[in-house]
């Protein structure tokens, strides 16, 4: 529905090579960076990424963004938003995901890049909710729902729900160790815990440092996630993909 | 007179403010930060729903100081003389290098993790008063003229989700009026979601007959700048992370690469032609709240005595009076923002 020109392509990958950088600099930063000293880095990256999420939707807007895709969007990130208070505060139950992934693989990469942004940005305004965490889910939900349309289209049939719920599962616990990671430092300030992450130590030992920081914190929820997500695709997806296709039908979208 | 602040003006405050108090960790300064923004958001916010945010980003916050707590006791990090108690020690494998679990549990250690921990309480306080004070609907109008589109979808987002709640309570009704009395998700789900897609293909037909989405040819200029920037901030970022070259060169290429963006932004927003209705406009109190916000941040940064207390030895930390000047300064929005009208609905 959203048609990645070739330059959309390029500043998508160059974003996301920025984006994967901000996520995992703990874990490759040099002690000779002037980063590495003092709280600031988070905060900095923080900063940073909202620009270039900026620069990327306008990127891909301007590539064509057609009144039927902004609208079936707003619509989506409506959904999307709407049922994501019906996991929040019970332990790992999460909603948003399995729709994102849906809508990714019925409209194509581009349009799942931008849904995974607006459903979060909107579900943020809504409750409340925005700071510095918001530019890191957004891109990391961007993320998977760019994955989901990627997926082979030929899978039909009784084969298509189990791999989207296999990439369900598989993209929720990458979405909860990327959240993590960004979490890693502004959780644990450098230096102030032995799980903080430690400027310019071996990747490996910084990476045994996380996962026990995982195990620590979120394990049960990352896990819970996961389950939740692939439950629901396979239990909603026949339908809801049903529905989604008879609308992208009816409004004869181009993919 | 309009009856409401320009919504960046009040990110801007908070947002320095925060800066502000993620400069110290001395505990009088941060939670006087934290008042000065309970005061604003106590005299200013309006009676919508998001307006109890406040509260919220403060217990959030209070979790934040727990958990600091709590990951000290059991694992440890600074150390220091005085040890309040001991948690019994679990030896871990060779492989989990630098990790201990359970050890004693030092006064000193506490102190700091406490300040740094109520630290990130007060920039969550900071980030509860924006989200609070800030008109989110009103905030989407000032995006950048290049995120059109992505802001119309978030717009409409924010607009349909609540109907979506009338669409469920409108399909249940009818479920009730053929006798099947029992509420299942499961049945609900499709009606509510076919309701949803066939109302935006309504949308973007009345959009289109509306005349939206004509524009200007894409220039090849914005796409030019974005991609060029994007390139300079990689590069940039790499040569920051890396830090073998000079110190500033990556920072120079960083902030090189985020002006040619910006650019891009810029030049990429001129090929939408739309006017506002009713635009937010800057006037003197979106420059008072602004710049008093500042103060705070560049007071502190210019008189850094007595930010960072010490905690070992351990002694009660002093209130630097300077910096607390400054955060006093922030309280202005509180006086000069127009007044909410609350309750005349």
């Amino acid at each position: 529905m959203i048609r990645l020109r070739a330059r959309s392509v390029a500043a998508l990958t160059l974003a996301s090579v920025f984006g994967l950088a901000a996520f995992c600099w703990p874990l490759i930063i040099s002690p000779a960076s002037g980063l590495a000293h003092g709280a600031d880095a988070p905060w900095v990256f923080a900063l940073m990424l909202p620009l270039i999420l900026a620069v990327v939707l306008a990127e891909i807007s301007e590539g064509g963004l057609d009144a039927k895709a902004v609208a079936m969007l707003g619509v989506l990130s409506a959904c999307g938003a709407a049922v994501r208070p019906l996991g929040a505060g019970t332990a790992g139950i999460e909603t948003v995901f399995f729709l994102l992934i849906l809508g990714g693989r019925v409209f194509g990469p581009g349009f799942g890049f931008v849904l995974g942004a607006t459903t979060l940005f909107t579900s943020a305004l809504l409750t409340g909710g925005v700071g510095p965490w918001l530019p890191y889910q957004m891109l990391a939900a961007a993320w998977f729902g760019l994955g989901a349309g990627l997926l082979p289209r030929r899978v039909r049939g009784w084969q298509e729900p189990v791999m989207l719920a296999g990439y369900g599962a598989l993209a929720s616990l990458l979405y909860g160790l990327l959240m993590n990671l960004s979490f890693w430092p502004f959780g644990t300030g450098a230096g102030s815990s032995s799980l903080s992450y430690v400027a310019g130590d071996p990747i490996l030992d910084n990476l045994v440092r996380l996962l026990g920081f995982m195990l620590a914190t979120s394990m049960g929820w990352d896990a819970g996630r996961a389950l939740t997500t692939g439950i629901l695709i396979l239990v909603t997806s026949a339908v809801i993909l049903r529905v989604l296709r008879r609308a992208a039908h009816r409004a004869r979208f181009t993919r | 007179m309009p009856d409401r602040l320009h919504p960046a003006a009040w990110w801007v405050w908070a947002l320095a403010l925060g800066t502000a108090a993620s400069r110290t960790t001395n505990p009088w300064l941060l939670l006087l930060a934290v008042a000065v923004a309970g005061y604003v958001v106590a005299a200013r916010r309006s009676d919508e729903p998001w307006a109890g945010s406040y509260l919220v980003f403060l217990k959030f916050g209070l979790a934040a100081v727990g958990f600091r707590l709590v990951m000290h006791a059991l694992l440890g990090g600074v150390e220091g003389e005085t040890v309040l108690f001991s948690l019994p020690e679990v030896p871990l494998p060779g492989w989990a290098k630098g990790i201990r679990l359970g050890g004693p549990v030092t006064a000193e250690g506490v102190v700091a993790s406490l300040y740094d921990g109520m630290r990130l309480a007060a920039l969550l306080a900071c980030l509860g008063a924006a989200n609070a004070l800030a008109n989110p609907k009103r905030l989407l109008r000032s995006m950048p003229a290049a995120l059109y589109e992505v802001s119309v979808a978030v717009t409409v987002g924010l607009t349909v989700a609540p109907q979506l709640v009338a669409s469920v309570k409108r399909v249940w009704r009818a479920r009730e009026l053929r006798g099947d009395t029992k509420r299942r998700a499961r049945t609900v789900l499709v009606p509510v979601l076919t309701d949803a897609l066939d109302r935006s293909l309504a949308l973007a037909a009345a959009m289109d007959s509306r005349g939206y989405g004509r524009r200007g040819p894409g220039s090849k200029l914005a796409g030019g700048l974005v991609l060029a920037g994007l390139l300079g901030a990689c590069f940039g970022l790499y040569g920051l992370l890396d830090g073998t070259g000079p110190a500033a060169a990556g920072a120079v290429v960083l902030v090189l690469g985020f002006g040619l963006a910006t650019a891009g932004l810029v030049v990429g927003g001129r090929r939408v032609g739309r006017t506002t209705y009713r635009p937010d406009r800057w006037r003197a109190p979106e420059f008072l709240t602004v710049a008093s916000g500042l103060v705070p941040a560049v007071v502190m940064a210019v008189f850094p005595d007595g930010l960072s207390p010490a905690f070992a030895p351990l002694a009660l930390p002093a209130l630097p009076v300077l910096p607390a000047a400054g955060l006093l300064v922030a309280l202005l929005p509180g006086f000069v923002a127009p007044a909410p009208s609350r309750g005349t609905k």
